[in-house]
């Protein structure tokens, strides 16, 4: 691997030497700007970034995002994404090609040694950095410039209000957690002298004072951090659906208040021991279970700032995206996304529709022709006058659909759920008999034996159960490069029976590669034909040039463009084309026999100014794991079906029928959802990637979004295949299966540990100690039980 | 054994103030990248090192 480059570990053009001395090295470099990042990382002195980065891929410089910035000139905007005082401005930065503590190091590195910089911090899991400057002495075009060196693209940031609120609840939980932790902690350790007391003979004085000392302690952890659970009940009971809350809460304040009532009146137990231990246990479940969901990303935003450049008055401006108005005429360079619909002014470019159709294949818009927003204009640099804006365009009307989707979604039912149900009600009646028999028969403890029935029945493993074993899992899968980011997905999982797939991007890899190359002189070879269309491709951003990235490309020159027909370039004084059978035609040349290609094929050709030398086929090839893991799946019984919106034939090209139950194409984004909606007997798992499966993705039992899909479609979605690897989802529904029976082992066990001790305490024989011993080791079983779940 | 009834006191107003230094702490976003801190004090150690 010596020809990669040493930033960014590409490989290195052929006859490209571009090289310098770092590090006392000679390292070699691809092109000038990944030397020159390099250059200036090393020149910094944090070369330490190479030593210790996780993966060879630096972040290579693409475009310059710093015209963003620009809009910021904008008194305005300033305002709304600055926070300014006297001498200091902050802002946050949205940043991307972060891998690694290493980039985060880096950049809070590079960046503190400017002039005029206060402080940067990174945040390494959200890819956002904080930066604090002062205003007289550098600017925030300046800080992005700096960040642009180095190889990050910054955009300002701003948190919609969702993830405010996300961020306060988390911070709110972990400090409910600390303080239950340590009020535990402390009561524990009056309880313990306590319980030697009850031994050992103690004078009462001692145990009164200890009492009191766990009263302090525990109220506030009964009060402060209990108090989601009793939020949670009280919505239960207004909902008439009883959840884990409701035991949780009974239990709690019913213990803790017996136990103040003892306090009082200087007799019976106090438990409030058990109470602080239970609060705690469970808020680190909840909390456990939490963070292992937790997924960040930068689409939490409310309205990204994006800039896009209009001509106004035959002047360059640019402005902010928001700031469009119909009738605007809107400049798009090739690789842009549309930000709005419009009618193109320029003579002709071509289109990549995927997000909307999931056909891949660019398609040819002319003067005139109606353009899309959330689409990809591939080749010319193109004028569009704007005609729909925001909530008018084709795209937003998808978001609108999604809303209904959501709405209707189907509810999964939490096993956990049910049995809290009927063990709330059978918990109330035996207290209650209890209470009623031992009235009758006299006993002055009546009351006091009531209570430690409660305390026994204290559901701290039943409620522990569930979501012990679910953070074991989702974190296990998370390893696997399966994200669960919602909570019912582990069960619905393991009840699917109904597995829907997208077409173009999640069984097939959304992207050309080369299935076939034919050379018409026999003199050539396969990859010196490769390495001539590597170099004609290298700075196209037609997604064909994909393909051909792999290939050391050859040092081609002029490199020239023809629209919607291919390229030119000249290699050792000699012209090269490589473009469609049009191309061919246009420069006279006649295509040698043709070779048998399908709908989904795409057919181009390479030429010199004498003839054609070779035929390349490029297809949006299958994932090699799909046919195997669609088989594997059915074999287990599952009904698998496609929905794509691209055409029969070009379906057909790729998939074989055959492995689907039904195989839908011509689907609009609408008809995927609805046709999701009609099977509602089925527990369906939709798997999809692009903005069309969206409404889709929302409305199924269950989704699944890929990892490179839309930020729309992993937002809606239940789930996300980080690791793109299909048979993941196999080991996905495995576990799911494997999980759900633990958690019923393990709920079976809560049950019988409770229904074993009832009957003792009923009888008025179980000593408080032995109550919170038991109760400690049946949640400690709880917890070994679900660890089996590590080992997927 | 009197002393219980000042040490035990003694040690819950140090309790407290671990409990205000703790919310102090999460208020000022230090447990907000779990992922990142872990690995903070490979990279300072080095960079002092250099330094001297």
């Amino acid at each position: 691997m010596t020809n990669r480059c040493f930033h960014c570990g590409d490989p290195i053009p052929a006859g490209v030497d571009i090289a310098s001395h770092l590090q006392n090295n000679r390292h070699e470099f691809c092109c000038y700007g990944c030397q020159a990042i390099a250059e200036h990382i090393c020149g910094a002195d944090l070369s330490l970034y190479y030593e210790r980065r996780e993966n060879t891929a630096g972040s290579r410089l693409t475009e310059d995002n710093t015209p963003i910035f620009e809009l910021l000139d904008d008194k305005q905007l300033y305002n709304q994404y600055v926070h300014q005082t006297a001498n200091e401005h902050l802002i946050q930065v949205a940043l991307t090609g972060i891998t690694c503590s290493a980039c985060a190091w880096l950049i809070e590195k590079h960046l503190g040694h400017q002039i005029g910089i206060k402080n940067v911090h990174v945040n390494l899991s959200s890819s956002i950095a904080t930066i604090t400057w002062d205003p007289s002495l550098t600017s925030v075009k300046t800080i992005a410039k700096e960040l642009q060196f180095i190889g990050y693209a910054a955009t300002p940031y701003l948190p919609g209000e969702q993830h405010q609120q996300l961020h306060r609840d988390k911070k709110q939980a972990i400090i409910r957690l600390g303080i239950a932790g340590v009020g535990m902690m402390q009561v524990m350790m009056s309880a313990i002298a306590m319980y030697a007391g009850d031994l050992q003979g103690m004078e009462d004085i001692y145990r009164q004072m200890l009492r009191w000392i766990s009263f302090l302690f525990a109220t506030p952890v009964v009060i402060y951090a209990g108090w989601p659970f009793y939020r949670g009940a009280a919505r239960d009971l207004k909902n008439r659906h009883f959840t884990m809350d409701l035991p949780v809460s009974l239990g709690v304040l019913l213990a803790y208040g017996s136990s103040v009532l003892a306090l009082y009146t200087q007799s019976g137990h106090v438990y409030f021991d058990s109470v602080t231990m239970f609060i705690f246990f469970l808020l680190l479940g909840r909390f456990l279970e939490t963070v292992a969901r937790s997924y960040h990303s930068g689409a939490h935003q409310q309205e990204p700032l994006t800039a896009v450049k209009i001509r106004l008055d035959n002047e360059l401006k640019t402005i902010p995206q928001q700031q469009l108005k119909t009738g605007d005429t809107v400049i798009i360079e090739p690789g842009q996304i549309l930000p709005v619909d419009g009618v193109l002014l320029s003579d002709m470019t071509s289109i990549d529709e995927s997000s909307l159709t999931g056909e891949y294949t660019p398609i040819i818009k002319k003067q005139g022709d109606c353009l899309k927003a959330q689409t990809v204009n591939v080749e010319q640099l193109i004028e569009v006058r704007v005609e729909n804006i925001g909530q008018n365009t084709h795209a937003a009307a998808i978001s609108r659909i999604t809303e209904r989707a959501l709405g209707e979604k189907p509810k999964v039912a939490i096993v956990a759920d049910k049995v809290a149900h009927y063990f709330v009600i059978a918990v109330l009646i035996t207290a209650s008999l209890t209470y009623a028999f031992w009235s009758y028969m006299g006993e002055s403890e009546a009351y006091w034996i009531m209570v430690s029935v409660l305390v026994v029945t204290c559901p701290c493993a039943l409620s522990l159960a569930t979501p012990v074993a679910l953070t074991t899992i989702t974190n296990t899968l998370k390893r696997n490069g399966f994200l669960i980011t919602r909570g019912h997905v582990i069960e619905a999982l393991a009840k699917t029976n109904h597995i829907v797939f997208d077409k173009t991007g999640t069984l097939t890899q959304g992207d050309f590669s080369i299935t076939r190359v034919k050379c018409f002189d026999l003199s050539l070879t396969k990859d010196y034909v490769l390495s001539i269309i590597s170099g004609l491709e290298q700075h196209s951003k037609h997604p064909l040039a994909n393909a051909f990235s792999n290939f050391i490309p050859a040092n081609v020159v002029q490199i020239k463009n023809l629209s919607s027909l291919g390229v030119q370039g000249v290699l050792e004084q000699d012209t090269f084309y490589f473009g469609n059978s049009s191309l061919m035609h246009s420069i006279g040349l006649a295509i040698p026999k043709k070779v048998e290609s399908n709908a989904a094929e795409l057919s181009l050709y390479l030429a010199n100014t004498q003839h054609v030398i070779a035929e390349i086929t490029l297809c949006d090839v299958l994932r090699p794991e799909a046919e195997s893991t669609i088989k594997a799946l059915r074999q287990q019984g599952i009904r698998i079906s496609l929905l794509t919106g691209d055409t029969l034939e070009s379906a057909k090209g790729v998939l074989n029928p055959e492995w689907f139950d039904d195989f839908k194409t011509n689907c609009l984004p609408d008809e995927k959802w609805q046709w999701i909606k009609e099977q509602s007997n089925h527990n369906i798992l939709m798997v999809g990637d692009g903005l069309n499966d969206v409404p889709a993705l929302a409305g199924a039992t269950t989704s699944l979004a890929m990892g490179a899909s839309t930020d729309l479609a992993k937002i809606h979605s239940d789930a996300i295949l980080l690791n793109e690897h299909l048979s993941t989802i196999i080991t996905a529904i495995n576990s799911a299966k494997r999980c759900r029976k633990v958690i019923k082992q393990n709920l079976l066990w809560a049950a019988s540990y409770n229904a074993t001790l009832l009957p003792l305490a009923i009888a008025g024989l179980i000593p408080p100690w032995v109550a919170a011993i038991g109760m400690a080791l049946s949640s400690l079983l709880v917890v070994v039980n679900a660890t089996r779940l590590t080992n997927a | 054994m009197e002393s219980l009834f000042l040490l035990i006191p003694i040690a819950g107003i140090f309790v407290v103030i671990a409990i205000i230094i703790f919310i102090w702490a999460v208020k000022g976003d230090q447990f907000d990248d779990l992922n990142r801190e872990g690995e903070r004090i490979l990279f300072e150690d080095d960079d002092t090192d250099k330094k001297a």
